[in-house]
């Protein structure tokens, strides 16, 4: 069997710390939109108290966690799922998977119909998150992209759109609550 | 009024992942069924064109161990089931992937084969009689060039041949990067031969709702694609669909058994330099031809398979068998024009007039046949000899 | 033929399928290695003589280990518990589900706590727990409807905990699925037509949702053939047997499709109808598809259009115009529910507002949709769906459903 080599798996540094990075910045900006837009604060509110999610790429990472205070505030919680008691974990089967959603070749919609997520937790608060991701996106990108990323791209009046764009940019760059 | 026509069984144990990163979501389903250490198989000339790069990276960042062999011969035998076997237990391995089509896939099965039960079952599964036991993982990773074998129960190797259901691969991927462009020769033999399988299914007397919903999916995504795929091979996308089609149709063949088309199909390329598909496509129209006079109901079936919804409703009442036929002989046609070294009939293959003698014995010998009647061979064989298209 | 992007696809299920499919059912799980197994069934099927059908086709050749014949109508977590431990009292190394899809659910969830070995059911809950093959299952189903006989879901009832755990693996799928005629012989009329409905709402979501492939469309297109051809017939003649066989094969096909493709709204409303008001699913798939197909329609004209073709025949297909088809199947879709409604002497229905219940009250009462909507809104069916839906799709679309009218098609906000 001369012809035998075994092959340990690379990794794909590049390719991860990009996806790290979006979900470090889609993390932060859930938490801006919470306190500025009023939809994405009541979705939270409908949530139970304390809820956590994460939304994490298998199989070692990157992941992002959004939680709720106990005071109800929406808080970005950092990258680490491990050990956490979360809600809900969304997990991106791998990194291509997620890369293809981060880079917005996929929609939500696409990839799930795709089977790219697996989702371990309450389908109802599933969906909640995903409503709350969708609007995120369309605060975020710009609406050629956006179009392509939610079923249907809302009319919201222009200017409360571009207000909330610059508080939720600020609010996630800066990452001031 | 449709209906159920008689009793029947069914069974596709495979999983399909197709398309866009179909590759890097094996690990998942690996690790899914406890499988951490896959063995991949492939023949020396496909991991010279880059597929040992292609899996390597898909398995990057998957934490997985990957043990890759790329010497399979054309012609597998026993004696590499068994250093396979040895190789597989002192590595430690738990799964294993077969890439690419024909040899591999079939020395992948024997060794599942071997692995998954007691060492005497590759005995019981060459004489047919290996029902039951549970396999180890086996995904498989074809390219374009197929036999018409990997995903069925059988597995034909340098003098040994073997039937076991539970051989038929629990896994299987297609990629745009796993199945690279062919010459335009073998990915028309491998759509032809598809196709066959396909329209003899939907004219097997055993047929059901299954098989022939396999079978048609197979034959649109032929007649949908083919042209596609030879005149721009480097679209991606009807190179997959072509994939596709092959296993559809391999399942319904599975599930039925050969026609008389596809074993003498086979047969006839033992006895000459043409692969088998090429030849079937020489013969195709006339055994479409030879079920015109019976029911129906399959002429309107075949139709609708080779033509689509369109066709098929604009036929009518008209005589759906002869219709279906005229499709194939201007695909026929057409590939001939594409492919200047396509023989116009099987009397330009190097077959003597002997051999219609023997062929219709001969086709006994191919796996998966049907209950062949031999005049109704010989009488396509005679046909095929007097037509150039 | 359609090829998306990407797609998965698999039915592990082996199909057994004939007037006699029954007397295989020995020799099925001999292969598997089992010889004993527990009958998982409930009162209903077992009064309606079912059982007796299964004891006699298996003759001497089957040694049944213990009948379990109390599943509730709702797959709760006591009566697993229960049966896991009526299976190792009894010897048994197999289970054979006979029933609809809360014995199919039931014995999947006894088959995980004896295969396992364990005594807590959540701990395997959720997807990718499970990563070993379980104990042989047959399951043998008496409505043609549900195709729970090939999903590789199940969902049951915590009673105390006030939850429901959903149970996703392919490790939980029936080794075979038996459809053989005789056990939907004797399904009343409503109940045919309801669950012959439920298998046509499961192919035609399959076939214009997001996740349809070119395998859950064959399947479904076969589906829907063998409905548009058999189902008002077999409601009218109840004891003919090819027409039963042909709708268990429709419902398998069908529930082999939406397994892997998934469905949309039609479902998302339905079960959320099912949850508030306790209406049966496939009254609410009944009245709620041709809704799916107006609503989505913007989206999926040409596809909703390819329809036409198995439902209406070809020849009614050829002479329509390609735009006018979608238009065509909505019509049939609602002529079918009327010739339902006409068959079962009214006891078919065609929207929400004229079911009653025993006292003659409304079942699902008007003042209920907000909270149906609001249910609606949480379910999951809703990503695969075409066009999205808030609160307010919602709940327009229920309103109309109450009053049996068509969509304005001028209020559907279009993405």
């Amino acid at each position: 069997m001369e012809s035998f080599r075994e092959i340990p798996a690379g990794g794909k540094p590049v390719k991860r710390a990009y996806v790290a990075l979006m979900l470090w910045f889609v993390g932060r900006a859930i938490q801006a939109a919470a306190r500025v837009d009023e939809a994405v604060g009541e979705e939270f509110a409908a949530l139970p108290e304390g809820f956590a999610f994460s939304l994490e790429v298998l199989p070692g990472g990157p992941a992002m966690i959004v939680g709720k205070d106990e005071d109800g505030r929406v808080r970005y919680r950092g990258w680490r799922p491990a050990g956490r008691r979360l809600d809900l974990r969304m997990k991106i089967k791998n990194l291509e998977g997620a890369l293809l959603m981060f880079t917005f070749q996929e929609s939500t919609a696409t990839a799930t119909a795709r089977d790219r997520l697996i989702v371990d937790g309450e389908v109802p608060a599933a969906r909640a998150v995903v409503r709350i991701l969708d609007r995120v996106e369309v605060y975020l990108l710009p609406k050629i992209v956006a179009k392509l990323a939610v079923k249907r791209y809302p009319d919201w009046p222009w200017q409360e759109k571009i207000a909330n764009r610059l508080r939720i940019y600020a609010g996630a760059i800066l990452g001031f609550p | 009024m449709f209906r159920s026509a008689h009793s029947f069984v069914f069974r596709s144990p495979t999983k399909v992942l197709s398309g866009a990163r179909a590759l890097e979501n094996l690990p998942v389903e690996l690790a899914g069924m406890d499988a951490r250490r896959p063995l991949v198989l492939a023949t020396a000339d496909l991991a010279a064109r880059g597929m040992e790069r292609v899996m390597t990276a898909a398995f990057a960042d998957s934490g997985l161990t990957v043990g890759f062999l790329a010497g399979v011969p054309a012609r597998p035998d026993r004696e590499l089931v068994r250093d396979l076997y040895g190789l597989y237990r002192d590595r430690g391995c738990d799964s294993l992937i077969a890439l690419g089509s024909g040899p591999t896939p079939a020395v992948a099965k024997a060794l599942n084969i071997a692995l998954s039960g007691k060492p005497e079952d590759l005995e019981a599964a060459a004489a047919g009689a290996l029902e039951d036991g549970r396999p180890r993982p086996l995904a498989a990773i074809p390219s374009l060039d197929v036999s018409g074998y990997e995903m069925t129960r059988y597995a034909e190797l340098a003098s040994l041949s073997l039937t076991a259901p539970t051989a038929i691969p629990g896994l299987l991927v297609l990629d745009r990067r796993t199945v690279p462009a062919e010459d335009r020769k073998t990915t028309a033999a491998a759509a032809l031969l598809t196709l066959t399988q396909a329209l003899e299914a939907l004219l097997h007397p055993d047929r059901n709702h299954l098989t022939n919903a396999y079978a048609h999916g197979a034959a649109r995504f032929v007649m949908e694609n083919l042209r596609t795929a030879l005149k721009k091979p480097a679209e991606g996308k009807s190179r997959l669909a072509l994939a596709n089609a092959a296993f559809f149709a391999q399942t319904a063949f599975d599930n039925l058994s050969g026609g008389k088309i596809f074993c003498l199909g086979l047969a006839i390329s033992r006895r000459c330099a043409l692969s088998p598909g090429l030849i079937m496509g020489l013969l195709l129209p006339h055994g479409l031809l030879m079920e015109m006079d019976r029911e129906e109901d399959p002429g309107k079936d075949l139709l609708l398979a080779v033509g689509g919804m369109d066709d098929h409703a604009l036929t009518g009442k008209g005589p759906g068998v002869r219709k279906a036929v005229d499709r194939v002989v201007e695909l026929l046609l057409e590939l001939q024009s594409l492919i200047p070294e396509y023989p116009r009939g099987i009397r330009d293959i190097g077959l003597r007039r002997d051999d219609l003698e023997e062929l219709p014995d001969a086709v006994g010998e191919v796996a998966g046949r049907g209950t062949l009647d031999p005049s109704e061979v010989r009488y396509l064989l005679d046909k095929a000899w007097e037509t150039r298209f | 033929m359609c090829l998306p992007g990407y797609y998965e696809y698999s039915c592990r299920v082996k199909i057994v399928a004939g007037h006699d499919a029954l007397e295989r059912i020995p020799d099925l799980l001999r292969r598997l290695g089992a010889r004993r197994p527990l009958l998982v069934t409930d009162r209903g099927v077992a009064g309606a003589g079912l059982v007796g059908i299964l004891r006699e086709a298996m003759g001497e050749r089957l040694e049944i280990g213990a009948v379990a014949d109390d599943v509730p109508p709702d797959s709760d977590l006591e009566a697993v518990n229960r049966l896991a431990v009526l299976y190792r009292e009894s010897g048994c190394d197999a289970l054979i589900a006979l029933g609809g899809g809360s014995v199919m659910d039931t014995a999947k969830g006894i088959n995980i706590l004896v295969s396992e070995r364990g005594d807590d059911l959540l701990k395997f809950s959720g997807a990718g727990t499970l990563k070993r093959p379980l104990k042989p299952l047959i399951a043998v189903p008496t409505t043609a409807g549900t195709g729970s006989e090939v999903t590789l879901v199940a969902v049951i009832k915590d009673r105390q905990r006030r939850l429901k755990m959903a149970f996703v693996s392919y490790f939980l799928l029936p080794d075979a699925a038996i459809l053989d005629s005789r056990m939907t012989l004797s399904l009343p009329a409503p109940i045919t037509a309801a669950t012959g409905m439920d298998a046509l709402s499961h192919a035609v979501e399959a076939y214009y949702c997001l996740g349809k492939n070119p395998l859950s469309d064959v399947t479904a297109l076969a589906a829907i053939r063998l409905i548009g051809g058999n189902l008002l017939n077999v409601v009218h003649n109840p004891s003919d047997r090819e027409g039963r066989l042909a709708m268990a094969n429709a419902a398998a096909l069908a529930g082999m499709a939406f397994s892997n493709s998934m469905v949309g709204m039609v479902h998302a409303l339905g079960h959320a109808v099912g949850s508030v008001c306790g209406l049966p699913h496939g009254v609410c798939m009944a009245i709620l598809l041709p809704y799916g197909l107006e609503y989505n329609r913007h989206k999926r004209e040409a596809v909703m259009g390819e329809l036409l073709f198995p439902i209406g025949g070809p020849e009614i297909y050829g002479k329509t115009a390609p735009e006018d088809r979608t238009g065509r199947v909505i019509a049939y879709i609602r002529q079918l529910n009327e010739d339902l409604h006409a068959a079962t002497g009214g006891r078919h229905a065609r929207f929400f507002g004229e079911i009653r219940d025993r006292e003659g009250n409304h079942a699902a009462p008007r003042r209920r949709l907000p909270e149906i909507a609001r249910t609606a809104l949480g379910d999951g069916a809703i990503f695969y769906n075409p066009e999205d839906l808030d609160y307010d799709d919602l709940l327009m679309v229920l309103e109309a459903a109450w009053e049996g009218m068509p969509l304005d098609s001028g209020r559907i906000r279009k993405g």
